[in-house]
């Protein structure tokens, strides 16, 4: 389980890249526990669509009054394996 | 809901967004997604008195004047601190203290000032400007006290390109909105609409019922359809703004009025501050005193609406709908913005929280 909280930690790193063109990092050296809002600068709108693509990659749907409990990378990643966990 | 309950195709956000029409109008406002709005009650003085106005519902109207320059200068250098971006000057009557506007305009270069258009605002002062209209120069009389107000509006403001005008339909000046919107027209002016939304504990006759309701947005519709140079609407904003439902009951309002979260989005960033640069969370939100069961203001709607992406992300159809709201929203509040032609041309129902 950890490899693959680790392995969505990177990819959920290369959507908020691709999504928010952050061109100055890539997803292995993105910082997995940086505050999206605060030191990324992501805001809800940012994090709808990043959350319509990991809809698309994951089958899953992350509910609007989650958004603020998704502070960081690894908080979504966990947030998407508790998600496909609860649905098998 | 799944589509094997629904019978609905169930889209990838991927699949929609691979139509090229959708792609570059979604690319072309999320541009503007770092916009980040609080208002500003700039004077509590008018030049003239609505019945209904929200701002003199409510104990914001009693709120000290502050008219100190540098206190200003400091809050908007404060704001701009916070990350907010764009600014609405407001209520009561900006255009009595071009002073603050400029210090507002020098600190934060993006906004709009809400006016009733009798006063000039200085031309230097380059944030897009919203005349509001209630009716015909007979209505405006008799609701606004004001003689002529139409007339010296267009005059006041003609090739400015700052300027719109916001039309506010109430259930007695439907029919007038079609020789309104001809005038504005002829003379060159773009037109948006709001709806009167009652503030808390008004019953008078310019709260909407279900008839005026339908009327308005069959009269939007037409002048939609009539003017689509002069009318800068979708044909979303006529079914997010005259369904039976208010906006809240419709798409959960996001603003601090009530929304508890203060983490992210609305929630964490806006703020209404009052003549006394004070502000109150939990009457925070663009139309404070409003009744949220009646708020279908078009200021409302611009965050509200814009704010459910995901669950309009459904299908081609209504992220189209969504995608023309923005669109309208951007055009009327952001100088320089050029609407495109709307890309949904029928009513399309407001997605429920479980799209
Ligand atoms: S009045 Fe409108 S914008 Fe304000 S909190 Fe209520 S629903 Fe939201």
């Amino acid at each position: 389980m950890q490899n693959d909280i680790s392995q969505t930690t990177i990819r959920i790193a290369q959507i908020l890249i691709n999504e928010l063109k952050l061109d100055d990092v890539t997803p292995e050296t993105f910082d997995p526990d940086l505050d999206l809002v605060d030191e990324v600068g992501v805001d809800s709108m940012d994090l709808a669509t990043v959350a319509l693509v990991l809809r698309d990659e994951y089958g899953i749907r992350i509910d609007e009054d989650d958004y603020p409990k998704l502070t960081t990378v690894r908080i979504i990643a966990e947030y998407i394996t508790n998600k496909l966990r609860s649905d098998d | 809901m799944n589509s094997s309950v629904t019978g609905k195709k169930e889209y990838k956000f991927s699949e929609i967004i691979a139509d090229p029409v959708i792609k570059e109008r979604f690319e072309k406002v999320r541009k503007y997604f770092f916009l980040r709005e609080s208002t500003y009650d700039m004077t509590h003085r008018c030049n003239v008195r609505c019945e209904g106005c929200y701002y003199f519902a409510g104990e914001k109207q009693f709120a000290e004047e502050n008219l100190d320059e540098n206190s200003w200068q400091t809050l908007l250098e404060a704001e701009k601190e916070r990350g907010i971006t764009f600014v609405v000057l407001a209520g009561a009557e900006p255009s009595l203290v071009p002073q603050l506007c400029e210090v507002c305009y020098r600190t934060i270069p993006l906004g709009a000032i809400a006016t009733n258009g009798l006063i000039h605002i200085p031309l230097h002062i380059d944030y897009k400007i919203h005349i509001s209209v209630w009716g015909n120069d007979q209505t405006s009389l008799e609701i606004r006290k004001a003689k002529d107000m139409l007339a010296r509006q267009i005059v006041n403001y003609q090739d400015d390109p700052r300027a719109i005008f916001v039309y506010t339909f109430t259930p007695v000046n439907i029919d007038q909105a079609r020789e309104v919107t001809a005038l504005l027209a002829q003379n060159g002016h773009k037109i948006t609409f709001n709806m009167f939304s009652a503030p808390e504990g008004y019953q008078g006759h310019l709260r909407h019922d279900p008839d005026t309701l339908a009327r308005t947005r069959q009269t939007m519709t037409e002048l939609l359809l009539q003017y689509p140079e002069t009318v800068v609407y979708s044909h979303y904003n006529i079914v997010a703004h005259t369904d039976p439902k208010g906006l809240h009951a419709l798409y959960s309002c996001s603003y601090p009025r009530r929304n508890p979260l203060s983490d992210i989005g609305l929630g964490r960033s806006f703020r209404q501050y009052r003549t006394d640069l004070q502000w109150d969370r939990e009457a925070a939100c663009c139309v404070p005193d409003t009744d949220c069961d009646d708020c279908r203001h078009y200021a409302a709607g611009s965050a509200v609406v814009t704010a459910r992406m995901y669950r309009h992300a459904s299908d081609p159809e209504s992220f189209k709908a969504w995608l023309d709201y923005v669109d309208t929203y951007l055009a009327v509040w952001v100088k320089d913005y050029t609407k495109g032609q709307n890309l949904c041309d029928r009513f399309i129902a407001p997605p429920s929280a479980e799209a």
